[in-house]
């Protein structure tokens, strides 16, 4: 064989292989398009916001203005003197709020899913309006009765005991935790249920008949078998709690106690100069991190919790402990939870709402009572909120829902070669702090103004929150879809039907009600949501909450009083009505909560 | 009608790799009813799923009707939905938010071969007739019994006459009694229909009683395909006489082309050509083939014995018998007066042994 005729042949079989390569690329992308499509969707949606944090945090200036990478903003963000303060704040605050919620939430549960505890649906109830109104109104009636200067509390006591300094106060980082505490109850109550619920009664019921006593297998069955559930939920809330805004913000600000998250606000949305994206953006970095590692915690804790999972899921209800005479010191101590979270707060709101300006509680109070507040919110905000919260709150479900269903269906049931990466992707808004996902998205927006001028209308939030909830959404479809046995979805390709005809024909028809509740869900959390439509407001698409939050910042409690107590007033009769969602949230047949 | 030819699939689990199907070749012929028949875990499942395009496989190549549906070298797939099939599933996977109707009449409204509107109802009837199902054609599926379901699985994988029928494990949901009613009726039906069939199960009754055709798995190969009575009569390895029906085993030691040492005595039977004399080889014999007598002594075909227990089964007498430091199976029909304890003898008759080395 001469050398020409090596070396063709070389080539031609380099061709050939480059051909059989291109070929199976090809197959792969024709076998799996709807991987690749919800991967791409998915990649852009979720990849794009986190890029763009390391992206701003590396440049200087407005947006869009070009310029060379640097590391300046970390030089300068971490060299200022707050932020060892700011990291040891954010630290102390979210072990704080994490203690807080399970003092709270530990005895409930145990309460409510173990004992024969009066009243249970009564109890129910009261979570869920406890949870659907939004934590940055809870704060607000908080501060109403426990602020040292204007707070109903101080103000009383001073005018009944004659004390001249204030007797409580709230701004200071462990009433910062204590508010942030009581108001995550609900959502980690709902949590830890529907892991209770899920856990084989079995191992209890083989504990007794092998003759373990009841105090025993508490002891040796039932907490190291809920242990892990208790730290899943543990770590669950502690991502949420180095993240969250309302309450730092709300209790913190005047304070001046920040932390990483309230820095990262106020670094973009200076009220003098211009917004600094870098600084926000370098804290912002530091902040994803956190919620990354505890991220990667959290699975790593709830895949030990599988491990206990009743496999078979036949409706069952284990023994409930009867009380006895405990029950009245069970019931006091759910009052004094409800009064705190619920009932004080949204009595000081009503209170203020009906006085033409905060007072505390009086004869000469009394006799001021008026309606005022409520007549003159039309005049005061006109239709502008409303129309915005109503696109919000029906767009943001639909297109999370659409996404979500169409992402657990490849994670699900398509052999797609990378599904557990699209599932990862998928996750991450549950890792990311919301409030990073929204800089960014405004970062972005302002960057790409010209292409997609969403910047400061109400679809640039819409967007923030199809984004958001996409997690939440797509995990508890996760859990939907496996539960439909995949043989009648195959059942259904036998028949000759495609992919998207058998998606469209059997799965959703299957899960319609669970998808429903999902909508309804991703609704109301979509309704009291204020950290990202704050920070991506404009003039032109304030919505509910954040005019509430404006209003507050205004001095204007009277006013702010009327709008949460109609804002309230109009998710309850809903959450009442989708009584049925929250018990299967608490039964474990969804993918949890989404607390934020 | 289906050919498979050098089948293979490998998964990659978390603790390693899987064989589940090593390269098998298989030819089913038009009308004929094929059974896969092996213990679960052999790959049957996966062989059959394969054929249905639900599974992909690593190679070899899948012809239906003269159709390559799959090919590994030639890199060809064709997707269930283009496949000419009707499938019945272990779970029905009957779809509950239809009715019994909606469910038998999809393949023909959203499936492969749509039909006109008017077209629809008569064919679906026939169907629900063919399964006796006409007057529940309004029910709510979810509101039939397992055997009801069944049925309607059944009458969806053949409304829209395809040439060929998968099913896996169909029957093994029902209790004894409508297993048995259904296996009968299963026959009838996919003869009447004319459809070539591929059935999977991992019970040997069920294979023997309806398959034209057995092939015995065993851990992803196939290894024996005949008549159900030559699979049952001369299964080919120890697998498949372990396998299918019941046997009594007893080591032996070559001596000649057709004799063989064992402690049941000199026994005359064809040897394997590779089995030299002195070699350790293992005897094979179907309790029904045994008998006993009262005569208690050793002789020519017969060793005396001590029987240990009696299971009376009806329709036959399973006896366990102590010959010679060996337990054997004994079959006999009907009732018999032996009893426990009693001492006698077991026949062998010529013939009957094989011989596996
Ligand atoms: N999706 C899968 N992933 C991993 N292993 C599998 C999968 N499906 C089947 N197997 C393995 O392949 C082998 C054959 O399985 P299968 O075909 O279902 O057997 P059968 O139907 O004969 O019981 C088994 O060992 C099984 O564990
Ligand atoms: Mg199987």
């Amino acid at each position: 064989m001469s050398a020409r005729e090596a070396l063709s042949g070389a080539t031609l079989r380099r061709a050939i292989a480059g051909a059989g390569f291109t070929r199976r690329v090809t197959q792969e992308i024709t076998r799996h398009g709807f991987g690749y499509a919800a991967s791409g969707v998915v990649g852009i949606l979720v990849g794009a916001p986190a890029i763009a944090v390391l992206l701003m945090s590396l440049r200087v200036g407005i947006p869009g203005r070009g310029g060379p990478l640097t590391f300046e903003n970390y030089y300068r963000a971490y060299t200022d003197p707050i932020v060892l303060q700011v990291l040891l704040n954010t630290f102390l605050f979210a072990i704080g709020t994490v203690l807080v919620t399970l003092l709270f939430t530990l005895p409930l549960v145990w309460l409510f899913n173990r004992s024969d505890l009066p009243g249970k649906r009564a109890i129910f109830v009261f979570l869920i309006a406890g949870f659907l109104v939004p934590v940055f109104l809870r704060a607000i009636g908080w501060i109403l009765i426990f602020s040292p200067e204007v707070g109903l509390l101080n103000t009383l006591a001073r005018s009944l005991f004659g004390v001249e300094r204030p007797i409580f106060s709230i701004y200071n980082l462990p009433g910062m935790a204590f508010v942030q505490g009581l108001s995550l109850v609900p959502a980690s109550f709902f949590m830890l249920s529907a892991a209770f619920r899920a856990m084989d009664p079995a191992l209890e019921e083989a504990s007794y008949v092998s003759g373990a006593s009841r105090l025993r297998t508490i002891r040796r069955i039932n907490i190291p078998v809920s242990w892990p559930a208790i730290a899943a939920v543990m770590v669950y809330m502690l991502m949420l709690a180095v993240s969250l805004f309302e309450v730092p913000a709300i209790v913190g600000w005047p304070a001046r106690i920040f932390v990483l998250s309230s820095l990262i606000y106020f670094a973009v949305t200076p009220n003098v100069g211009l917004p600094k994206y870098g600084i926000g953006g370098a804290y912002g970095l530091l902040m994803m991190v956190l919620g990354l590692v505890l991220a990667f915690l959290y699975f790593r804790v709830i895949r030990e919790t599988k491990r206990y999972a009743v496999v078979t899921g036949r409706g069952y209800r284990p023994k409930m402990l009867p009380l006895g005479r405990w029950r009245y010191p069970a019931l006091a101590f759910v009052a004094v939870y409800l009064t705190l979270d619920f009932v004080l707060p949204l009595a000081a709101l009503l209170w203020v709402s009906l006085l033409p300006h905060a007072q505390a509680f009086s004869a000469a109070a009394l006799s001021k009572l008026t309606l005022v507040n409520y007549r003159q919110i039309p005049e005061l905000i006109g239709l502008r909120p409303f129309v915005n919260t109503t696109i919000l709150v029906l767009l943001a479900p639909t297109l999370s829902m659409i996404l979500s269903i169409f992402v657990s269906w490849v994670v699900v049931r398509q052999r797609f070669r990378f599904r557990g990466v699209l599932d990862g992707l998928a996750f991450l808004p549950h890792a990311v702090p919301h409030i990073l996902f929204a800089v960014a998205l405004a970062y972005l927006a302002l960057l790409f103004r010209e292409v997609l001028p969403i910047y400061g209308s109400v679809f640039i939030i819409v967007l923030a929150h199809t984004i958001a909830y996409l997690a939440y959404g797509s995990r508890t479809m996760n859990g939907v879809m496996i539960q439909i046995h995949h043989e009648l979805e195959e059942s259904g390709r036998v028949c000759g039907s495609s992919k998207l005809r058998v998606l469209w024909r059997i799965v959703i028809p299957l899960m319609a009600g669970a998808v429903c509740n999902a909508w309804l869900w991703i609704g109301l959390l979509s309704y009291r949501e204020v950290t990202m439509a704050l920070v991506l407001r404009g003039p032109e698409n304030v919505v509910l909450s954040t005019l509430i939050w404006q209003l507050w910042f205004a001095g204007l409690a009277p006013e702010v009083g009327a709008l949460g107590v109609v804002l309230i007033a109009v998710v309850v009769p809903i959450a009442w009505g989708a009584r049925g969602l929250f018990a299967s949230i608490a039964h474990g047949y969804s993918g949890g909560t989404d607390e934020r | 009608m289906i050919r498979i030819r050098n089948l293979s699939k490998v998964y990659d689990t978390r603790h390693g790799r899987v064989e589940a199907v090593r390269g098998i070749n298989l030819d089913v012929a038009e009308h004929e009813f094929c059974v896969l028949l092996g213990p679960s875990g052999c790959g049957k499942t996966t062989t059959l799923r394969s054929v249905a395009g639900l599974e992909v496989p690593d190679d070899g190549e899948i012809d239906l009707g003269g159709q390559v549906v799959y090919s590994g070298p030639q890199a060809i797939l064709v997707p269930p939905e283009k496949r000419d099939i009707g499938m019945v599933f272990q779970s029905y996977a009957v779809w509950p938010h239809m009715n019994v109707f909606q469910v038998v009449a999809y393949p023909l409204t959203d499936g492969r071969k749509r039909s006109p509107k008017h077209d629809v109802m008569p064919r679906v009837r026939g169907a629900l007739e063919l399964v006796q199902l006409r007057d529940l054609e309004d029910r709510p599926v979810t509101d039939l019994s397992g055997g009801q379901q069944q049925r309607v699985a059944l009458a969806r994988a053949l409304v829209s006459e395809p040439r060929v029928l998968l099913m896996d494990e169909p029957l093994s949901n029902l209790d004894a009694r409508l297993r048995e009613q259904m296996r009968l009726e299963l026959k009838k039906i996919t003869r009447s229909v004319g459809v070539t069939t591929l059935y999977v199960t991992h019970d040997q009754a069920e294979a023997l009683s309806l398959g034209d055709k057995v092939c015995v798995m065993h851990d992803g190969e196939i290894l024996q395909v005949g008549s159900p009575k030559e699979v049952y009569s001369r299964p080919q390895s120890l697998f498949v006489a372990q396998f299918v029906g019941e046997m009594n085993f007893v080591r032996g030691r070559v001596r000649g082309r057709d004799e063989v040492d064992s402690p049941v005595g000199k026994v005359k039977c064809p040897v394997p050509p590779n089995c030299e004399a002195g070699r350790e080889v293992t005897l094979a014999i179907r309790p029904e083939h045994l008998s006993l007598s009262s005569a208690s002594g050793d002789g020519e075909g017969a060793v005396g014995g001590k029987i240990l227990s009696k299971t009376y089964l009806g329709d036959s007498t399973l006896f366990e018998v102590e010959a010679c430091g060996v337990a054997l199976k004994v079959r006999l029909s009907g009732d018999s007066d032996f009893d426990v304890g009693e001492q006698a003898g077991v026949l062998f008759p010529p013939g009957r042994w094989r011989v596996y080395s």
